[in-house]
């Protein structure tokens, strides 16, 4: 028992070993704020069958919402890689806004909550079909 | 000689941790230096490493039970085989190996499984550590009856052990960016770098296939075998990825989909449907299956291929 509980305390100091080394060499890909253009690359590579009709960008460049018909087309970065969902337009947009991010609820136990940046420049739900900005 | 047929004279695993530690150390700097191909994100590798480590005590949990089975199936064997012959070891390496793409193929391709091994594919990341990101439900799951013939053929439960660690060490170090291409022999007979990129591929091209531990064979014999094209590189993860890093959410998200699904279900079949059915399966079709993404994905393949004006006719 005590030869277990010292492999597992050694290999708990080891895993945090590893992370530190991860954190410190700073290599995980490359990721730009979003624009317009790469939103819709990304949101396309999971919802090649949707035509975007237009896209607004989240305030820190991290996420990114899609219009496609009555479907909103959800983009959130997940530390440096990429998360997307649907669900209804009409959800997307009665969405609750709480310190300062959009809270949208996805009924998917994989990823149940995503949040994004709003601002007084990039205010959701959009304010007219103009605020989204074309695709 | 004598060997103890029912406890391993050694653990392949544990004795491979340090390898383990010093690959991850030495992938991870000689990214850092310029020297390979790899990305490590802090926040995935840890949860890729706390679900290395919660699958080692999850193991303990269930690990004595399978272990009772597996030697009480032994000892109604039919055959007598020594672990000493080398005949045996030979045997039982094919023989475990393709075990293992059984159970590796059900394990994709119907969704009760699916929940025990979808974790393993949950990052967006291809390199050592991503290895290290293993089941913690296997057990419940009990994919290990699978393995339940080769004690009844009568291979020793210490035999049987042992060769699934050599599988699982074998299989470390094919979870890496780093290494392009194997000599094309190697390639041809073993599972590779390349090969297992594809296999954690979410591309609609790569999906559902490469399931082998060791050898590709197993593949290519039974129509999975999918090569990996330098024109389309791997993107990893699922066809959905998690939204969090959270190792709870990880482990269990899929079990979660599936108590759901039993809660709405009107019929046996939906309920049949929903546990056995392949991942995304659904009554009215309405979500994707692997099956149907690959489908669609060929169709636009077809629809690009016919909109590409034809190419111009030379000049006379």
């Amino acid at each position: 028992m005590n030869g277990l509980l010292i492999q597992l305390i050694g290999s708990a100091v080891a895993v945090a070993a590893m992370v530190g080394l991860a954190a410190w060499a700073r290599i995980p890909r490359p990721t730009e704020p979003l624009d317009e253009h790469t939103a819709c690359d990304l949101i396309h590579t999971d919802y090649p069958g949707y035509p975007i009709d237009a896209v607004w960008i989240a305030a820190d460049g991290l996420g990114a919402i899609a219009r496609s018909g009555d479907n909103a087309l959800v983009l959130a970065q997940l530390g440096d890689s990429w998360v997307t969902r649907d669900m209804p337009w009409t959800a997307a947009i009665t969405s609750p806004i709480r310190g300062g991010r959009i809270r949208l609820r996805i009924p998917d136990p994989s990823a149940p909550k995503l949040s994004l940046a709003v601002s007084g420049v990039t205010p959701w739900p959009p304010q007219a079909p103009e605020d989204l900005i074309a695709a | 000689m004598t060997l103890d047929p029912i406890k391993p004279a050694f653990d392949p695993v544990t004795l491979a941790i340090p390898l383990f530690v010093l690959t991850i150390v030495g992938e991870i700097l000689l990214r850092r230096f310029r020297k390979v191909k790899a990305s490590y994100e802090a926040r995935d590798t840890a949860t890729s490493l706390m679900m290395g480590l919660g699958s080692n005590i999850a193991g303990l949990l269930t690990g004595a039970a399978i272990v009772a089975v597996v030697i009480w199936v032994w000892q109604h064997r039919i055959f007598d085989i020594p672990m000493t012959a080398w005949w045996a070891w030979v045997a039982i390496f094919f023989l475990e190996d393709f075990t293992y793409y059984w159970f590796h193929r059900l394990s994709h391709e119907r969704r009760f499984w699916w929940a025990s091994h979808v974790n393993h594919h949950s990052s967006q990341h291809y390199n050592l550590a991503t290895a290290l990101r293993q089941t913690w439900t296997g057990g419940v799951a009990g994919t290990w009856l699978l393995w339940l013939p080769l004690a009844l053929i009568g291979f020793p439960p210490a035999m049987i052990a042992i060769q699934k660690g050599i599988s699982l060490v074998y299989q470390y170090w094919i979870h890496t960016e780093a290494i392009h291409r194997m000599p094309r022999w190697f390639e041809a007979v073993f599972n590779t770098p390349s090969h297992h990129r594809v296999h954690h591929a979410r591309n609609p091209r790569y999906l559902d296939a490469n399931y082998a531990g060791i050898l590709i064979i197993w593949d290519r014999l039974f129509g999975t075998y999918i090569p990996e094209t330098d024109a389309e590189p791997p993107r990893y993860g699922l066809v959905k990825n998690l939204g969090d890093f959270n190792i709870l959410r990880v482990a269990f998200h899929e079990w979660i989909g599936i108590g759901k699904d039993l809660a709405g279900s009107r019929s046996i079949r939906e309920v049949l449907g929903y546990l056995f059915g392949p991942p995304g399966w659904s009554p009215d079709g309405s979500r994707e299956t692997s099956k149907t993404l690959k489908a669609k994905w060929v169709e636009r393949q077809k629809a690009e291929a016919e909109a590409e004006p034809a190419p111009p006719l030379a000049a006379e």
